[in-house]
C-alpha cells in the first residue's frame, strides 16, 4: 500500500517535470519572454526537447532505483521520500541552466526590432470570468464549527491521553495529554485553512486577467481556464481537507469509530483525489496557448505583441512588480499561480495562516 | 479591446482615456455599461492604478462616465443626445489650436473636412 502511494507520487512528479516546458505559455520559454512568432524557433524547440530528454532519463533511472529498493524492506520509504525531492531539485537546476541559455539567445537575436509591444485589456472580459464565488469556502466551515462544538461538549468524557498522530497502519502512535488545546486544535487548524482558501480566492479574483496582444484568443482562453479550474481545484482541496480533519477528529472523540482499513484508505483517497485534480487542471490549462495547442497561426500583418515583463521576474520565477496591483499572477514555469512579491497582502494571505498552523501544531 | 503603447509619446492615461471613448463610439460600450474597477483594469493591463484612476477622472470631468458609489464607473455619455452647450464651448476651445495648426500648415477648409471624415472612419473601423 505504502509502496504504491510512493510509486504514484514519483511517477506523477516525473511526468510533470518532463512535460512542463510544453504546457507553459508559448511566449515564455524557461522564464524568458519571446515574441509569439518565435515560439517555433529551432533553438527554442531544441532547448525544450533537451530538457525533456535529460529529465526523462533521470526520472527513469530514479524510478528503477526505487523499484529495486523494494526488495530491501524499510529502505523504500526513505527512497520514496527522497526521490521526488531529487527530481524536483535536478529539474530546477536544469531550469536555471536553460533560463541562462535563453537569456543569451534572446540577447543575440533582435526579435523585438519590428514588433510593437503593448499593454492589452478586454473591457468585457470580467463577464466571462467563471471563478467560483469566494464565499463557497465558508460552506465547509459549518462542519468545522459543528465538530468544534461537539468536541467541547464531549470534553469531560474524553480519556486523559489524546492520540495526535497515526502511523501508516492507521493506528495512533503519538499521544498528548488532554487539554483544551489538544481537543480543539484540529478544528482550529481547519478553520485557518478555510480562511486561507477564502483569501486566496478573493485575491485571485481581484488579480488582473492578462491577455497577450500577440495572440489574443488563445491567451484569453488560457487565463479564463486557469482562473475557473484553479478555483474549483481549491474548493475540492477545501472539501477534502474538511473530510480528512472531520474524520480524524471523530476518531479522536469516539475511539475506534472507524475500522482500521478505513483509517488507512482515507489518506490514500485524499492523495489520489488531489493528484487527479492537479492532473486535470494541468491538462485543461496546459493544452491551450502551449505547444500542445497544435495550431500555430502567425498573423503576419499585425506586428504587436505583449509587454516583455522579464525585468519583473527575478530568475524567471519570482514576480516583483510594484505597478501591477495583481496579488497573484500565472506562473512562468509550471501550472498555477505565484505571488506578486511587491505587495505585502500576498504574504498575509499565505504566510500568516501557515505560521499560525505551525504554531498550533508545535504547541501540541 | 484596449491596447496601450508604453513607447508612445502620448502619456498612458491619455491613450487609455481615448481608447475608452473610441470603444463607446464604436458601440462596444454603451450608455449604462459599467467599466471595470480601477484595480481590475490596472491589473489586466499591468499598469499602475494611478494611470487608470487619472483616465477615469478625466472621463468623469468630460461627463462621459459617472463614478457611482458601490457600482463603479458607469457610462453616461449618450451618442443619440445632442451635445450640451457647455461641452460644445469647451470642445471648440480645445479644437482651435489644431485647426489653426492645420491652416497655418497650408490645409484648405475642404481638406480639413476630409481629414475629419477620415478620422471618424478610422475610429469606427477600430
Amino acid at each position: 500500500m505504502e509502496f504504491s502511494v510512493l510509486l504514484i507520487t514519483i511517477l506523477f512528479v516525473n511526468l510533470f517535470q518532463v512535460t512542463v516546458p510544453f504546457i507553459v505559455k508559448r511566449t515564455v520559454v524557461f522564464g524568458v519572454t519571446i515574441p509569439y512568432e518565435q515560439a517555433k524557433h529551432p533553438k527554442v524547440v531544441y532547448f525544450k526537447r533537451l530538457y525533456a530528454l535529460i529529465t526523462f532519463i533521470i526520472g527513469v533511472t530514479l524510478t528503477i532505483g526505487f523499484l529495486l529498493s523494494f526488495q530491501e524492506n524499510e529502505k523504500f520509504v526513505l527512497a520514496g521520500v527522497t526521490i521526488p525531492l531529487v527530481i524536483i531539485v535536478t529539474g530546477l537546476s536544469l531550469y536555471f541552466y536553460f533560463h541562462y541559455k535563453m537569456i543569451k539567445l534572446k540577447q543575440s537575436q533582435d526579435w523585438y526590432k519590428e514588433i510593437k509591444q503593448v499593454h492589452f485589456a478586454d473591457l468585457a472580459i470580467r463577464a466571462k470570468d467563471e471563478m467560483l464565488a469566494s464565499i463557497v469556502h465558508f460552506i465547509p466551515t459549518i462542519i468545522t464549527i459543528s465538530i468544534a462544538i461537539l468536541s467541547i461538549k464531549l470534553y469531560d468524557q474524553l480519556p486523559s491521553q489524546i492520540p495526535t498522530h497515526w502511523g501508516p497502519d492507521g493506528q495512533p502512535d503519538a499521544f498528548s495529554d488532554k487539554s483544551w488545546m489538544s481537543v480543539v486544535s484540529f478544528p482550529g487548524i481547519l478553520l485557518l485553512l478555510q480562511l486561507m482558501f477564502f483569501g486566496i480566492n478573493v485575491f485571485t479574483k481581484r488579480s488582473g486577467i492578462k491577455i497577450n496582444a500577440g495572440n489574443v484568443t488563445s491567451s484569453q482562453i488560457r487565463q479564463l481556464r486557469l482562473r475557473k479550474y484553479s478555483s474549483w481545484f481549491l474548493f475540492v482541496i477545501n472539501i477534502l481537507m474538511t473530510l480528512l480533519f472531520t474524520f480524524i477528529q471523530l476518531n479522536l472523540l469516539y475511539e475506534n469509530i472507524f475500522s482500521v482499513s478505513l483509517m488507512m484508505l482515507m489518506p490514500l483517497f485524499f492523495m489520489v483525489t488531489i493528484l487527479a485534480g492537479a492532473l486535470g487542471l494541468a491538462i485543461k490549462v496546459g493544452r491551450v496557448d502551449s505547444d500542445f495547442e497544435g495550431k500555430f497561426e502567425i498573423n503576419s500583418s499585425s506586428n504587436v505583441d505583449g509587454i516583455d515583463e522579464d525585468q519583473y521576474w527575478k530568475g524567471g520565477l519570482i514576480y516583483f512588480n510594484r505597478n501591477d496591483p495583481s496579488i497573484f499572477v500565472e506562473k512562468r514555469f509550471g501550472i498555477g499561480w505565484t505571488m506578486n512579491f511587491a505587495h505585502p497582502i500576498g504574504y498575509f494571505v499565505i504566510i500568516i495562516p501557515i505560521v499560525l498552523i505551525l504554531i498550533v501544531a508545535f504547541l501540541n | 479591446m484596449i491596447t496601450i503603447d508604453p513607447n508612445s509619446d502620448v502619456p498612458l492615461y491619455m491613450q487609455l482615456r481615448t481608447q475608452i471613448m473610441e470603444a463607446i463610439v464604436r458601440g462596444d460600450l454603451s450608455n449604462g455599461d459599467t467599466l471595470p474597477s480601477v484595480r481590475a483594469l490596472a491589473g489586466d493591463l499591468g499598469v499602475n492604478m494611478h494611470t487608470v484612476n487619472k483616465s477615469y477622472h478625466e472621463l468623469e470631468l468630460k461627463e462621459i462616465i459617472e463614478i457611482v458609489p458601490k457600482k463603479g464607473a458607469v457610462i453616461i455619455a449618450n451618442k443619440n443626445k445632442d451635445i450640451s452647450k457647455n461641452r460644445l464651448e469647451t470642445l471648440s476651445e480645445e479644437f482651435r489650436p489644431f485647426v489653426v495648426e492645420a491652416l497655418v500648415s497650408g490645409m484648405k477648409e475642404k481638406e480639413l473636412h476630409e481629414l475629419v471624415t477620415n478620422v471618424i472612419k478610422k475610429i469606427q473601423e477600430g
